[in-house]
């Protein structure tokens, strides 16, 4: 066993083996470390602010919901304005039958999945036929519709009040450890999404779509089959996205498609996007704590102008941070995936 | 039957017209400045409540208010033209965040001050009283909207077709590049046409406060109804504009009084919409062209 201390690094040698770890934070790049913090946060916000707790849930789920949206985002080489529509497909399907067929929170899962599974396949040609702007145009349009028809059909969606009595996904007896598992099933769906879409974007189907996002007549070109990565990099986000939906559903007890339909719940996740490190996966995790954070706390200070001030502190930050959170982190510029809106020429 | 089919004749033009005030200018911004302007609710929402800041903050009267809120909105209109899009004009993406977070800066703040139950109420009516056009009874403001908005529209097109600035625009729309090499001031245009597209959206929501609801969130509607004009009718195009608006106008007053489910309006005009993109990807016009 020898320990040495180089210059910027300790070495640790054992067993034949060999360790390394950069001295400075800025070269810390293990992500074991950062899970490590992400794990030890829940139990520590337990002992100390319990009440915290809701808030480590809701930025975990915005960073799930941000992960898969940037995947398609890649795959697609498009912006799609509209990922809430599957927490809605996944959220209500999840509702509908829990409260109507009585279903436990595993059959409502797989039900959820196959839901965004299916939306997802139908809303795919999407990204085939329409190009960049009226893409977006349309994607942004769908969860306002979705909405509408949730006032249409109050007899189904119930509307303003939404669905209640979904089955809880846990019970332990106690709120906040109640609370406490939530925490850490949010968080284990979101380090699966992160390992899975990592996984993809370190394969070679990324440099595919890598080169859809450059320019899809020269990946043709090349011989990328684009129809289908675009295909595919739509539906499995749009699937992980309602399973999304599918928890909001068991954790809250009820779901109203007026809370995660309009506008607003869609900025946000645009924020963890864009703030978090511009379509970064990594910066999705950042995003969703910040912004989760930053909302909270200008509840609790500022009350009732947190609305205003909210959104008027995103800009700022948005214009700001040119590469967003992550951005601060990383040394040198990486490549922008980030698709270009093709509105001029 | 018979009175199904007058009606929706005479709402299909009614609503047609005042969808082109509504969508004019976004197609227009689309169309010339080749920015997806996701903040361009505000507009709608800052032609009300500034006016009505006014009134009630200060005791003005109807036209001082409509004038200083005027000057805001063209201020505005500046202040995003020179602080974001100039700024951002390569990150498409920053900039429709930003236009986006201006309009629910706006919208929240409307909703802070004036929330929907304060109610507000501005007294813009110019042709009181009701018509009866064959057997359907029409609201007189209402007709004063639609005449507003194919006049507007028409002087719109005579501005592009028949003017020097206009096909100053026209040449930006066609071709940026060489707009500047023949010695086009694109930045100034460009602000110009910020400031010009804000007029119909405005003249709409003077024209139509006195006898639509208004509250904060209004303008995302009236978004929502622009953006499926200009998407139908191709971005940016003012022919197109017109077709789409009477399109989106015959599907609503359909929907609404043969089908007699009005409640399907939006969701049928997303269809139609959808089903046009299939056939022509680039809407009915070509686009990228204003005329």
């Amino acid at each position: 066993m020898d320990l040495e201390v180089k210059r910027d690094r300790l070495v640790f040698r054992a067993m034949g083996g060999k360790w390394e770890w950069g001295i400075e934070p800025r070269y810390w790049r293990n992500p074991l470390i950062y899970i490590s913090l992400l794990i030890l946060a829940p139990v520590v916000v337990y002992f100390v602010y319990p009440a915290l707790l809701a808030t480590v849930i809701d930025a975990n789920l915005l960073a799930a919901i941000a992960i898969p949206l940037s995947l398609m985002t890649l795959g697609t080489g498009r912006m799609n304005f509209g990922p809430q529509f599957y927490i809605g497909i996944g959220g209500y399907t999840a509702a509908l039958l829990s409260i109507h067929f009585g279903l436990s929170p595993g059959m409502t899962l797989i039900a959820a999945a196959l839901a965004g599974l299916v939306f997802g396949f139908a809303m795919s040609p999407l990204s085939i036929i329409s190009g960049g702007l009226y893409y977006t145009l349309l994607t942004l349009l769908f969860p306002l519709v979705f909405l509408e028809i949730t006032f249409i059909y109050t007899d189904l969606f119930k509307g303003d009040t939404g669905l209640a009595g979904i089955s809880s996904l846990v019970s332990v007896g106690f709120f906040s450890l109640n609370q406490l598992v939530y925490a850490f099933i949010s968080l284990a769906m979101m380090l699966i999404y992160l390992f899975i879409i990592d996984k993809i974007l370190r394969s070679r189907y990324a440099v595919q779509m890598a080169a859809i996002n450059d320019d899809e007549e020269v990946a043709n070109g090349i011989g990328v089959n684009v129809n289908k990565t675009k295909i595919i990099s739509f539906v499995i986000p749009a699937m992980m996205i309602s399973i999304i939906g599918w928890f909001y559903a068991h954790y809250y007890g009820t779901f109203a498609g007026v809370t995660f339909l309009p506008l607003a719940f869609m900025l946000k996740i645009l924020m963890v996007i864009m703030i978090g490190g511009r379509i970064q996966i990594y910066g999705c995790i950042v995003g969703g704590y910040f912004i989760a954070f930053l909302e909270l706390l200008l509840i609790r200070t500022t009350g009732a102008m947190s609305p205003v001030l909210f959104p008027i502190i995103l800009l700022i930050l948005l214009l700001t941070l040119r590469e967003g959170l992550f951005g601060l982190y990383r040394k040198r510029h990486y490549r922008e995936y980030l698709p270009t809106l093709h509105v001029r020429r | 039957m018979l009175v199904a089919i007058e009606t929706t004749a005479i709402y299909t033009l009614l609503l047609g017209s005042l969808y082109l005030l509504v969508s004019l200018g976004f197609s227009l911004i689309c169309g010339v400045l080749r920015i997806f302007h996701l903040g361009y609710a505000y507009i709608f929402i800052a032609a009300i409540y500034f006016t009505w800041m006014f009134m009630d903050l200060f005791g003005w009267g109807l036209v001082p208010s409509i004038a200083a809120m005027l000057v805001i909105q063209a201020g505005i209109a500046i202040a995003i033209y020179k602080g974001l899009i100039v700024r951002y004009m390569k990150q498409e993406e920053i900039i429709i965040t930003g236009l986006l977070l201006v309009a629910i800066i706006l919208e929240q703040a409307a909703m802070r001050f004036y929330p929907i139950q304060t109610g507000v109420y501005l007294e813009t009516t110019v042709m009181a009283g009701i018509s009866k056009i064959g057997q359907v009874t029409v609201s007189n403001q209402l007709i004063f909207a639609a005449i507003l908005g194919i006049v507007v529209t028409g002087l719109f097109a005579l501005f592009f077709l028949k003017t020097k600035l206009g096909l100053a625009v026209r040449a930006i729309s066609y071709d940026l590049y060489a707009s500047r090499v023949m010695g086009i001031r694109v930045e100034q245009l460009y602000m110009f046409i910020m400031v010009l597209v804000l007029i119909p959206v405005i003249l709409a929501m003077l024209a139509i406060a006195p006898v639509w609801a208004v509250d904060p969130g209004v303008g995302w509607g009236y978004m929502m109804t622009a953006i499926l004009v200009s998407v139908l009718g191709g971005l940016g195009n003012i022919k197109g504009t017109i077709i789409a608006s009477y399109i989106i106008g015959l599907c609503h007053s359909t929907v609404a009084f043969v089908i007699a489910e009005p409640r399907f309006m939006g969701l049928s005009a997303l269809i139609v919409v959808l089903i046009m993109l299939i056939f022509r990807p680039q809407g009915i016009a070509k686009s990228e062209t204003v005329w």
